[in-house]
């Protein structure tokens, strides 16, 4: 019943991956830049998050804290950087190599601050564990699942429901369009990244439940989440999550035939299959 | 004084190592943060011929060349086909993989723990393990690799890469194939690195996944652009600049582990300083 175990823990840890794609794909969609600080900002939502309940915050309150704060960073990122280098006509080669210095800067000051060594979340109902379906499954697990597709459904509402959302797919699909008809682009960017940095606060603070807390584990897992990005389609939600879930499941199974080191090797060789056969992604828009 | 030759040997490596990443993101605009990685494996495939066969050091490091060249147009080719946001994946990927390699695969690179005693190159008979000594051999494999770049840029190639980066489609409607010029131009890059890789291994005579990791890709990007992309000038001054950083910073007493947090923040702080107010570098051409 190995496989069983970790099919499952591949749907479970999919929730978390799915939710980073989804925020990422947010970002990438309607602003064009291709984050590469979100892996910074992922790391600080696990970080405060940590710290928050560390000064005595209870849960739900910790995690808003880090939430909100995220959502500040992200919005500071856009404001101070990007929306900067976009003012002086900076090619798109120079805002990734400053995405690059600015998820360097977050996670060393990580380093700095805490020091490299995992750190662990003492909770106590974290490793409690429920029996369902004949597969035993950790309190951690099941808030992951819960938390990963109401975010799903959430982000989804968000996009398509809300004048905000609609307002988001204008900016994306045409920014052009978008600013002669005043829908404000620069704006929508601002809360867009703000957005997108808030959600990945939730993986953030819960991967780590289980795992402890790394200053550098946010790289691995963000080019995990562009990968299901692009093999699901940029600019589909649907996609990023869907191929996120795919991509856990394919890592934990793989763990049957070879050891865990060389995930991130399966991981590639899902992007560099997509990248021969169809580089568009699945559910392209 | 031994000292100050290390500094120099070190830095001149990273000059060679420098102009591989000028090339891929200078010269065509690749945005690359594998090259380290591709540095890396010609110094493992150095260090493992040096110490397990007869193959003497020029031949080794010919062959640590070779192979980083076609390993670097290996993993270029897929995503050259299609947009740039795709190259950074391949280039994140390819830079994930190769620690993964380097620290997991024991048998060929000695794991997390590295390979100690890389014998020092043999040339003419001289054994070169004094830093003075191999100072002539770093400068030497400098000044080649200066000397090429130089050339490559004066030459219908080297205008042809800067055209293709500043606008592809032009130059396919020319009838150039971009795609050709983008192969060699990842060969190029990749017998610069190999090479480097193979000069950093004889010189250090240790090895570990640690020097060809995702922030030594970030340090080398950091040398370029501080020094200046685009222009031979920016490359040689960079990693002088950038390898002086570290000794500075030891003058003031910080614990080891904030220390290397903190010098690794300085290069990202470098990298977001200059792409805001002076993408140019210190002698370099505008990004």
């Amino acid at each position: 019943m190995l496989w069983l175990h970790l099919l499952v823990n591949g749907l479970v840890s999919g929730c978390a991956l799915g939710m980073v794609a989804v925020s990422f794909s947010l970002i990438f969609a309607t602003t064009k830049i291709f984050h590469v600080a979100h892996a910074g900002v992922y790391s600080m939502g696990g970080y405060l998050t940590w710290s928050a309940l560390r000064h005595g915050a209870p849960e739900p309150l910790a995690l808003l804290i880090g939430i909100v704060a995220c959502g500040l960073l992200g919005a500071l990122i856009q404001k101070l950087l990007y929306e900067r280098l976009a003012r002086s006509g900076a090619t798109h080669l120079v805002v990734l190599i400053a995405s690059l210095g600015a998820s360097a800067v977050l996670q060393n000051i990580i380093a700095g601050v805490y020091t490299s060594n995992v750190l662990r979340f003492a909770l106590p109902w974290a490793d409690r564990t429920v029996p369902i379906g004949g597969v035993l499954l950790s309190m951690t697990q099941i808030v992951t699942v819960g938390i990963g597709l109401a975010t799903y459904a959430g982000v989804m509402w968000f996009a398509h429901r809300t004048g905000l959302g609609k307002r988001m797919r204008a900016v994306a699909s045409n920014p052009f369009l978008a600013e002669i008809t005043r829908l404000n682009p620069r704006d929508v960017h601002v809360v867009v990244v703000a957005l997108g940095s808030a959600i990945v606060c939730l993986p953030g603070a819960l991967v780590p439940l289980d795992l402890g807390l790394q200053p550098f584990g946010g790289v691995p897992m963000l080019l995990t989440a562009t990968i299901a990005m692009i093999a699901g389609g940029v600019g589909s939600i649907s996609g990023a999550f869907v191929l996120a879930v795919a991509i856990a499941v394919l890592q934990n199974l793989s763990l049957l035939v070879m050891p865990g080191e060389w995930s991130i090797g399966v991981t590639f060789f899902v992007f560099v299959i997509f990248m021969l056969f169809r580089p568009r992604g699945l559910f392209a828009t | 004084m031994d000292f100050f030759y290390s500094y120099i040997a070190l830095a001149e490596i990273y000059v060679l190592l420098g102009l591989s990443t000028n090339l891929l993101v200078g010269i065509v605009g690749i945005f690359s943060v594998s090259q380290a990685a591709i540095f890396g494996v010609g110094a493992y495939v150095v260090a493992y011929l040096l110490m397990n066969t007869a193959v003497p050091f020029l031949p080794a490091l010919l062959a640590a060349a070779a192979l980083c060249v076609a390993l670097n147009i290996l993993v270029t080719l897929p995503s050259l086909r299609v947009s740039g946001d795709y190259f950074v994946v391949t280039s994140f990927g390819i830079q994930l993989l190769a620690t993964a390699i380097f620290t997991n695969w024991t048998a060929g690179t000695g794991g997390a723990a590295g390979l100690p005693g890389v014998p020092a190159p043999l040339i003419f008979g001289q054994e070169l393990i004094e830093p003075g000594a191999f100072l002539g051999l770093a400068t030497a494999g400098m000044a080649l690799g200066c000397l090429g770049f130089w050339l490559i840029m004066r030459a219908p190639f080297g205008r042809l890469l800067r055209a293709i980066r500043e606008d592809e489609l032009a130059v396919a409607a020319l009838g150039k194939s971009v795609l050709r010029a983008k192969v060699s131009a990842a060969a190029l890059a990749g017998a610069f690195a190999g090479t480097a890789g193979g000069l950093y291994a004889t010189f250090l005579s240790f090895i570990d996944p640690s020097s060809f990791d995702l922030d030594a890709s970030i340090l080398l990007l950091a040398m370029v652009v501080v020094g200046g992309a685009r222009t031979l000038a920016g490359s040689i001054i960079g990693p002088f600049v950038l390898l002086a950083l570290p000794q500075a910073l030891a003058l003031i007493d910080l614990p080891t582990s904030v220390a290397a947090a903190a010098r690794q923040l300085i290069y990202g702080v470098l990298l977001i300083v200059f792409m805001l107010f002076r993408p140019q570098g210190l002698l370099g051409e505008k990004l």
